[in-house]
């Protein structure tokens, strides 16, 4: 029977990346997984409304966590900050039952369900890199990446905090490596894997942005990859929309096609092209695409 | 008795222009922590090794460096433990990252000390002085519990991605001194405190890379309090001064008007001027299909949702 999960893709997902939903939920029968939908689930808030209203960016996300619980299921991510900030609040209200009541008062005064603190969040990385993940790939017969170079790119808010993220070591993640040499890639490392892409400053302080997104975007690069491969939307945008405008910032050409982590594992299950929709990224993904041969 | 290879970062400006690495071999007793080790090396082996250090006790803030390219207190890590984590009996060990190294272990601190009195680390009351003492509660001491533990090692900048890509960020633990006191209910400056700490290099600069937190060794979370310096702004309403700000207020009426982010209100609502000079980048976007619609988009029961924003208090 399929493992089923909250679904929250997130707000970039869903509009600006519809790319990266799409591809999700193709993917999730062949890993025999089902996503069910939230349609009442606002935004997390992404780490901003927190950083305006702290006490509202706990309330939301609880609401949120909430619905999860009354469907009876566990949330399921495909982005760091959603990720963050969703873990971040239920750890907050797991920790203190004070703190949790008084943002269930909240909820009931605003006829919303009381959660109880049962419901865990997890991330499609952080499902598929462990064992049965990786049984659930093999099962597929994936055709591979035919050696396709990749450098794996974490960005910052699936590691960090450990104390709230805890999946792996921040400083010596193995995930996305782990599932890229599972599907028939090699992996090009290089340290600044886990750095920031600078997204949640592009808008308002770009000149910083850009000068940060350079640094994994050069590495990467000189490690010799033929693309990035992100579990980020964020990062995602950071890394591909942007290259342009990093590359003209830093005087720098880097050429890095980016894709999701979703658009790599179905294109080494053979994944039709209508579904990865790379027309949608902003560097050409022509490369990645002969070298596999999809 | 174990032994152990220590491979450390050398600048001798004296002597070369150029950093290198040496090798020193050790026998040791098991508990000996990092601080010990190079200052047994220093004793025994090379009395030109230098390392800045005080307390050895996890208090004074001047041993911080980097294990095996982690920040640590030296004289709160045991070597056998990196040994153990890293399945090596090689242990590297550098100065802390984005400070000028002076000499060896010791790096350039004044940037880290600029940083810290451009925030006013020190309480500014309203008023005359009262003639007893100011009793605060503890209810009140607890909102600043966090931060007061702060004991200045600038292990929350050696990894701060803003600070490497822009030197005049202000940085984690001056803003965690800032909120030390902003926090203060005995402080009179909170609104001040707010203006000064926003615009350029301030907390809207952070990028949340989160490594302040996971590095600081007392369990401050610098980051935490960036955020609620944040928070402060808001509710002193300078929240329109700054493109930041306008960020996370774009947030709010996203969430307000359909429940999800509009991410095409978010990009001229932030940056009004400079949206309007990237025509050319914003087409290319429009091409891709990433300008989404801009109208609202919205989740089911949304009177939850207006009722929260409505009642939720803000506490900071």
């Amino acid at each position: 029977m399929a493992q089923k999960f909250a679904y929250y893709p997130g707000c970039v997902a869903e509009f600006s990346s519809k790319e990266l939903n799409a591809t999700t939920k193709a993917l999730a029968p062949m890993l025999d997984i089902e996503l069910l939908p939230m349609p009442a689930a606002t935004c997390c808030g992404a780490g901003d409304i927190a950083e305006a209203k702290p006490n509202l960016y706990l309330t939301l996300n609880v609401r949120i966590l909430s619905q999860a619980e009354e469907m009876g299921a566990d949330v399921m991510t495909i982005c760091n900050v959603c990720t963050l900030n969703l873990r971040r609040a239920n750890k907050i209200v797991k920790d203190d039952p004070r703190i949790l009541e008084a943002v269930n008062e909240e909820l009931i005064k605003a006829g919303a369900r009381p959660y109880e603190g049962t419901r865990e969040v997890t991330h499609l990385l952080w499902f598929l890199a462990t064992e049965e993940g990786l049984s659930l790939l093999e099962k597929q017969g994936p055709k591979g990446l035919n050696g396709l170079r990749v450098a794996p790119y974490y960005g910052c808010q699936l590691l960090r905090p450990s104390s709230v993220m805890g999946f792996e070591d921040p400083d010596r993640p193995q995930s996305l490596e782990r599932l890229i040499r599972a599907l028939g890639g090699e992996v090009a490392d290089y340290e600044a894997k886990s750095r920031c892409c600078g997204f949640p400053i592009i808008l308002a302080r770009e000149a910083v942005a850009l000068k940060e997104s350079h640094v994994a975007l050069s590495q990467a690069r000189d490690a010799g990859a033929d693309c990035m491969v992100t579990p980020c939307p964020l990062c995602h945008l950071a890394m591909d929309a942007y290259q342009s405008k990093a590359e003209a910032a830093n005087d720098a050409e880097y050429n890095m096609p980016v894709l999701h982590l979703p658009q790599l594992i179905g294109m080494a299950l053979g994944m039709d092209q209508s579904i990865l929709q790379f027309k949608r990224h902003m560097v050409s993904m022509d490369n990645v695409v002969e070298i596999v041969g999809a | 008795m174990p032994q152990t290879t220590f491979d450390i970062f050398r600048y001798q400006p004296d002597f070369a222009d150029e950093s290198y690495r040496q090798s020193y071999a050790l026998d040791h007793e098991p508990e000996l922590t990092i601080l010990d080790a190079v200052l047994r090396l220093q004793n025994e082996q090379d009395g030109t090794l230098a390392v800045r250090y005080s307390c050895r006790s996890a208090i004074c803030g001047s041993c911080a460096c980097r294990v095996n390219g982690k920040t640590v207190l030296a004289c709160m890590t045991q070597v056998e433990d990196v040994k153990k984590e890293f399945g090596s009996d090689t242990v590297q060990v550098d100065p802390i990252g984005n400070f000028a190294p002076i000499k060896d272990l010791v790096v350039d601190m004044d940037p880290f000390w600029e940083k810290f009195k451009s925030v006013k680390p020190f309480l500014v009351p309203d008023g005359p002085a009262p003639e007893k003492e100011r009793i605060v509660s503890k209810e009140a001491m607890q909102k600043i519990y966090n931060e007061s533990k702060c004991i200045l090692c600038a292990a929350c900048y050696s990894e701060c991605n803003s600070f490497a890509a822009d030197e005049e960020f202000v940085g984690p633990a001056a803003f965690v001194w800032g909120y030390r006191f902003a926090g203060d209910e005995r402080d009179g400056q909170r609104k001040a405190r707010a203006k000064l700490y926003s615009g350029q290099h301030g907390v809207w600069d952070c990028t949340r890379c989160m490594y302040c937190n996971e590095r600081c060794p007392k369990g401050v979370d610098p980051r935490d309090a960036i955020e609620k310096l944040g928070g402060i702004a808001f509710n002193e309403g300078i929240s329109w001064a700054d493109s930041g700000a306008r960020h996370a207020k774009a947030f709010l009426i996203s969430v307000r008007t359909g429940g999800k982010l509009n991410e095409t209100l978010l990009v001229p609502f932030t940056a009004p001027i400079q949206s309007q000079m990237d025509m050319p980048f914003a087409l290319r976007m429009l091409r891709k299909g990433k300008a989404p619609s801009p109208i609202p988009h919205r989740v089911k029961k949304r009177s939850e949702v207006n009722k929260l924003m409505k009642n939720v208090k803000e506490t900071i």
